[in-house]
Formats: structure tokens, sequence, C-alpha cells
């Protein structure tokens, strides 16, 4: 169905309307105005502001044109569409539409493009405004057309992104949790930034790569804060613009058929488990591509001999703790409801451990934890002999991190029911977050190496195996606690699927 | 016999907690007006949602005009119009606007007759460029209802439609949903207000904590109850009238003015033969009524006693 014919889109363009555009617009064009019109003041009078060169000037106002734009499509538009999604979810509009003919792929389309029509026009109106300082200025039209392109691609990008959101969440503010991670590693990135992968998800290194001098010699004192060359996939350069577009593309692809299969059917998960593999695959090759050249599989042999740049000691292990969060959140989303499996037991008259382990999150953990390893190995692979125990280490680690989690939260879904986010959250904090507390009011840093965060840091910054004894003895102390929570879940599982048909309450 | 429009086979609905719907089978011909009556939290709701296609079915499958929910969604989607409890409108769009959404959703051609006909029915052409939002609660439903109706379905399913309509709007609703059946749609409509479905329906299925108990016409119900209620009335011959009315052998034989009440035991043949004899033997029989027609008696003597 052509876009101009979607109902929904129509309905979401009168909406738009009826609650106006003209006073957002001009509002748009007042900020583009008035930054165009100090480029032009500087242009007229070069000594009124401190500029070295238009070109200088004219990058720092198209650079707050297009930090309005980003700021209004993608934080603006991202609010707005998942706010519409939930809102007519309580309204009970968007059942009304799923009771129609429309194809779910037509019903997620006309929300996705049209809730958020107000912010697009002010986008455009800005991305114009900054067209016209970036003629002024005589600075290259490709720095316009490739900050264009990535903001246009992120702010659709962010729009399927809302639409999951505003699908699977009940108030339309938890939306922003999908956000958290993003932003939470976002603090890392700038230390990094052309080897993290969050700055090319968002596309923070293409935009500032493209506002870089192409004649200005590297960056000389550090090369890790360097934003001018091209990133590497395992030492391979790829174009910035390139990595962005294709990052968002494959991941819109899946965020896409999870919008349109919960549009079709609401009781299915968020991720089907062969979709929430490849996600967290393409994550974790594309994030130890980008890092694989600082030590072309001999870490840490090259940066023991070098110790100019100390940040390199923090990579792997932030990379580690990055792994661990996105698989977390990966598993939450593509772990089933107890009471789903449940239904297909009855449904397929199979009630046994086997079909619960097929669909629970405990098989998919060791899945991510495979593909993980093999990443992870890369770094490895010509240091193995020396350095291989600290490979094993952190895998054990984030083996029993992933492991557990899984388990803790099926089993307080099935023991604590609507209680269990609570309950996961407690035990979380207990497991990972109160030994460094503890370590810290004890000033005892052993304790701190009991948390199960601990062990897969400590292998992972180039410490002797000496100095690895207490984080081994700790993973065996977490697998110990994976053994009880195990036996835990697989008895309340059995709980569960044993429990014959209940019946209301008689009355 | 008609054919049946819309069949049920062993329906289960399960909830975290509950068997919200279990095994439930009923089939609606065309042309009946089934009522799906039942307590609060017996599964009326739920049985509706399953069958529209918004709530996912453990077992058991449903099929409108022989077109499968499971296997061709969009087919039975342009048969079923489904009416919630509630009002569902987008309160800054009129009420052309709101309909003109769900009319190119539905792919209705000749949109603006069609519009336009179904605000007539429910008598809203007058608030055709009202805001929805302005509109009076017993507006949106019938707004609602318009929406339904505006793909012509051959099966409507309306789930509480008076829920929260004061009397003037449960009045001119009722008047609504007369002309429906008059007109040949077929009909599943639930409610737990036993007065409102009364001499409109002409078929009954009842629930009760997530199973059916029983189902079919008024008359067989009523028959399945066992011994039947009756009052008649006439303005003549009284005495032949009683006379007859010995004769048939009918218990508890009472006397009021111009007329009688009386038990039976016989079927619905049974009884229309006394109806005839009556007539044939010159008793002007001005009314002739039976409690077996009578929703509110049969629910109460099916055993699912919790009237809200």
């Amino acid at each position: 169905m052509n876009i101009t014919e979607n109902p929904i889109f129509l309905t979401q363009k009168r909406l738009t309307y009826r609650t106006g555009v003209l006073a957002a617009v001009l509002i748009a064009a007042l900020i583009g105005l008035s930054l165009l019109s100090g480029l032009i003041a500087y242009l007229a009078d070069p000594k009124a502001l401190t500029f070295r060169s238009p070109q200088e000037a004219g990058k720092v106002f198209y650079g707050w044109v297009i930090g309005v734009e980003i700021l209004v499509l993608i934080l603006g538009g991202f609010s707005k569409i998942s706010k519409v999604l939930a809102d007519d979810r309580k309204a009970g509009l968007w059942d009304s539409n799923r009771l129609t003919p429309l194809k779910p792929a037509a019903i997620v389309a006309g929300y996705w493009l049209g809730s958020a029509l107000r912010e697009i026009y002010m986008g455009a109106v800005l991305a114009g405004i900054g067209l016209v300082i970036v003629v002024l200025a005589k600075l290259p039209v490709t720095l316009w057309l490739g900050t264009q392109i990535l903001i246009l691609s992120t702010t659709l990008f962010f729009g399927l992104l809302a639409s999951l959101a505003g699908m699977a969440f009940q108030r339309p503010q938890s939306g922003i949790i999908l956000l958290l991670p993003l932003f939470f590693l976002q603090t890392f990135s700038f230390a990094f930034p052309k080897f993290t992968i969050i700055n090319f998800l968002l596309p923070i290194y293409g935009i500032v790569n493209l506002f870089q001098d192409p004649n200005q010699a590297a960056n000389d004192y550090n090369d890790f804060r360097n934003w001018s060359d091209w990133p590497g996939i395992f030492a391979l350069p790829v174009p910035p613009i390139l990595l962005s577009l294709g990052l968002q593309f494959v991941m819109g692809l899946f965020l896409w058929r999870a919008t349109v299969r919960k549009t079709a059917n609401p009781f299915q998960p968020l991720l089907l488990r062969w979709e929430a593999i490849a996600i967290f695959a393409l994550l974790v090759v594309v994030q130890q591509g980008l890092i694989w050249g600082i030590w072309h599989g001999r870490f840490p042999t090259v940066f023991a001999s070098d110790h100019k740049f100390y940040e390199r000691e923090s990579l792997l292990p932030i990379v580690h703790g990055g792994t661990i969060l996105v698989g977390v959140f990966i598993l939450a989303f593509a772990s089933p409801l107890p009471e789903r499996v449940r239904v297909e037991a009855l449904r397929t008259g199979s009630g046994n451990l086997r079909l619960v382990f097929s669909r629970s999150a405990v098989s998919l953990s060791l899945a991510l934890i495979a593909v993980a390893a093999a990443m992870s190995l890369t770094h490895f692979i010509f240091s193995f002999k020396d350095r291989g125990y600290a490979w094993a280490l952190a895998m054990g680690n984030l083996f029993v991190f992933l492991l557990m989690f899984s388990l803790l939260l099926e089993y307080c879904r099935l023991r604590f029911k609507r209680r269990s986010l609570g309950f996961v959250a407690l035990w979380l904090f207990v497991l990972c977050i109160l030994p460094f507390i503890l370590a810290g009011v004890f000033s005892s840093e052993a304790l701190a190496k009991l948390s199960f965060l601990a062990p897969g840091t400590v292998a992972l910054t180039g410490t002797n195996s000496d100095d690895l004894i207490v984080p081994a003895y700790a993973t065996a102390i977490h697998f110990g606690v994976v053994v009880l929570l195990f036996i835990g879940w697989q008895r309340q599982w059995k709980l569960l699927i044993a429990a014959p048909p209940l019946l209301p309450p008689a009355r | 016999m008609s054919s049946p429009v819309l069949t049920i086979e062993h329906l289960r609905v399960d909830f975290p907690e509950v068997v919200a719907v279990n095994d439930l089978s009923l089939i609606v011909e065309a042309g009946d007006v089934c009522g799906l009556i039942g307590p609060n939290g017996a599964g009326k709701t739920t049985t509706m949602r399953a069958v529209s296609g918004l709530q996912e079915c453990t077992r058991g499958s449903v099929k409108v005009d022989g077109h499968e929910l499971a296997r061709e969604p969009e087919e039975l989607k342009r048969r079923l119009g489904f009416m919630p409890d509630f009002c569902p409108v987008y309160d800054q769009l009129t009420a052309t606007e709101f309909l003109d959404h769900f009319a190119r959703a539905y792919d209705v051609p000749d949109r603006t007759k069609r519009i336009g006909e179904c605000l007539e029915l429910t008598w809203l052409t007058e608030k055709r460029d009202a805001l929805c939002e302005e509109l009076s609660r017993g507006m949106k439903q019938r707004l609602v209802l318009a929406k339904t109706l505006l793909p012509n379905p051959q099966v409507l399913l309306l789930d509480e439609p008076a829920s929260g309509l004061d009397p003037l709007g449960r009045i001119e609703l009722r008047k609504l949903l007369l002309q429906l059946r008059d007109a040949g749609k077929t009909v599943l409509i639930s409610s737990h207000i036993l007065t409102e479905l009364s001499g409109f329906c002409n078929k009954a299925a009842i629930m009760e904590r997530g199973k059916l108990v029983m189902s079919g016409t008024i008359a067989e119900l009523g028959q399945k109850m066992g011994r039947r209620q009756m009052s008649v009335k006439w303005r003549n011959a009284a005495d032949q009238a009683l006379q007859i009315l010995k004769g048939a052998g009918v218990k508890n034989l009472e006397t009021i003015a111009q007329g009688a009440t009386f038990e039976f035991d016989g079927n619905v043949d049974a009884l229309d033969g006394l109806l005839k004899t009556l007539v044939v033997d010159g008793v002007r029989v001005t009314e002739w009524r039976g409690s077996g027609d009578d929703l509110e008696q049969i629910f109460l003597q099916s055993g699912a006693k919790e009237l809200m």
C-alpha cells in the first residue's frame, strides 16, 4: 500500500495538522535563521567574531543547526511515536486498526512515518537552513549531504525503536528503557571514538568525521582520540558513513520484523530466538572487529611493550562489560513469559522440561555465550599459549553471568509473578554491585572480586596468571550459585507445567 | 435450516491464572441474533475477542462464512464487525473523518456514500462534522457501531453494547439493534443485563466460568428448563377457554382478570396446538406469553445465577 493512501498515516497527518504545525515550524525557522544571521554577520565583518576562517564559522553554525535537528528529529520523534502508539493502545484504537484487513506492515508504517510529522517538518526547515549555511561558508556540500543522510537514517532507526517501545510498554515514558543502554555506553565511547560500536550505531563518529579537515595531519598525540580516520573491521578500513548506515539498516530490519510481528500478534515475544542470536552476533562481531586492529590477535603482547596509551588497558574489559549488558537486554526481551510456555505445553501436550529448555532464555544464553566466546577468541589467536587462561576465565565469567541472569529472570517470573522485576533487580544488585560497595566500606579489594562482574574484567586487563587466582575461585563460587539457581528454576518449571488447568474461582 | 455463518469449535483461552474460555463450541446461523449471556467474568468478552482475532487462543478454531481465523485472518476480518464494550475513537477527528479512516482501512467502495448511510443509520447525520470528543457517550457508542457497520459485515459481534449508557441511550441503542435484526444481520451480542436482550434475540448461549452451560433457540432453552410458566388473556368465552386449558392437562391453573396463568409440561408444538385450539373454538386471545421465552427465567434456571 502506498504510504499516501495509508489510512493510519493520513489520520496521523490530520491529527498533526489539527493540533497545529505552523508554530513549531516557525520556532525551527527562527532558531535556524538566528544561526544563519550569525554567519552572515561574521562574513560581513570577520573581526566581529573570533573565527579563523569562514569555513570554521560555517562548521560551528552548521554544527548547532544539526544539533537542534537531531534533538527535534531523534529525541522529539522518538517520544512522539512511542507516546502516540502507547496512547492508541490504551484507547483501544490500535486494536480497532488491527481488526481491519490492513496488513500489520501497513499499520506499523502508518504510525512510524505519520506520528512525528511535525518533527519532520521542523527537521526539514532546519536542514534547508543548514544547506544555506554550508553554501555561504563555502563548505563542501558533501558535509551537508553526509550529515543529513546520517540524521535521516538515525531518525528512521529511532522511529522503529519508538514504535517497538510504544507497543511493548504500557507507559510511553517506559520506552526510554530502550535508550538507556545506548546512553550508558556512550559515556565510554568518547574515550575511544573509533573503537566503540555505539559511535557508529548512533552516527556520532560519522558526523564528527565529516567535520574533520581532510588535509589536517593525523592526530599526533593520541590515536585513540582520533576522529579523522576510517574505522577498521578486523583491520579492514570501512567508511564511517557506510558502517553507520549498514548497522542501522540491519538492526532496523530486525526492529521492523519485531514491530510487524507484534502488530500481527501482540502475544508474541519481542524477539524470536534466531533474531536474538543474530542481533547479538552482529553487535559482537562488529565491536570485536573494531578493536581487533589494536592487538591483531596478540592480546596483550603488543600493548605490553607500549605503555604510551594507558587507555588500552581498559578497552577489552569495557567491551566485555558491554557484551554482558547487551546480552542481558537481549535475554530479557527474548525470554518467553512462563505462561506462554505453559500454554504451548498444553497445546502440544508435551509438558516436559525439554520443551521448557528449548523455549527458555537459559538455552538462548548458551548460544549467546558461544558467539561471544568465539569473537573474543580472535584477540588471543596468536597469544593463546601465553594468555589463553585469561580468555578462558573471562568466558567462564560471561558463562556464569548470562546463565545466572536467565535463570534468575525466569525463576523470579515463576516464583514472584508480577513482583518479579523488583526481585530480579534486588538479586542483581546483591550479586553484582554490593561486593563493590562492601569493598569500599571495608577497604578490601578481595570483596570486590566476588562480584559477578569482576572476574572477566580483571582477566582482560592483561594481568599475570598469579593475579587471577582469586577471580578464578570467585568464578567457581559463582558457578555454585548458578547450580543452586538451576535447581530452583527446574523446580518452579515442574510445578507450573504439572499444575492442573485452572478455572476461575467458584462464586 | 439456515447455514452456519459463525462456527466456534472447542475454543480455549488461557490466562496466567485462569482458563478464561474452556472448550466452547457454538454455531450461529445466518440471520440469528444470539445473546451471549453470563455473569461478569464468565468469559463473554474473551470469547468475542478470541473470535475477532484480538485474543490468542490456546486451542480451537473460529470460522466465519467458511473462512478460518488461523488461516485466512484478512478474509475473516472483512466479514466480521466487532464492537467492544468501550468507545475507541480519535477525539480530535470529526465523526466523518473517523469513519473515513476505517472506510479506507476496509477499502470500502464509494466511501462518501457509505459513510453517509452509516451516519444516517445510527442517527448521527447531524453530528457528522462534530469532533468525537464533543459527542456524548451514547453518540460515541453509535459512532463506533457505525464504524463496525461500514464494511457491511456478515457477522456482528457486539460486546456489552449498552454498558455505561443512560436510559435514553439504551432505548436508542435498542431501537438501532432492532433495525439491524430486521435488516437480517447475524449478531452475537453479549450482556449481563438480560432485559437488554429479551425480545431481541432468537437464540441464546449461556456461559459460566468460561464454559458454555447451554445454547439454542429461546424456545428450546425454555423447554430444556422444564415446565413452562404461561399467561393468557382473552376478551370473551372465559369459561370455554378454561375448559380447554383444563382439558389440555395444564398444571396450577389460576384465573386472573380476563385471563389465566398456568404451567405447561409439553413441547413447543403442543403449546402451539393449545393456542390453535383456543382460537379455533372462538376464544379471542389478546395475549399469549410464556416465561420460557424470558431470558431472565432461562438464565436463572440454568445454574449460572450470579447476575450483576
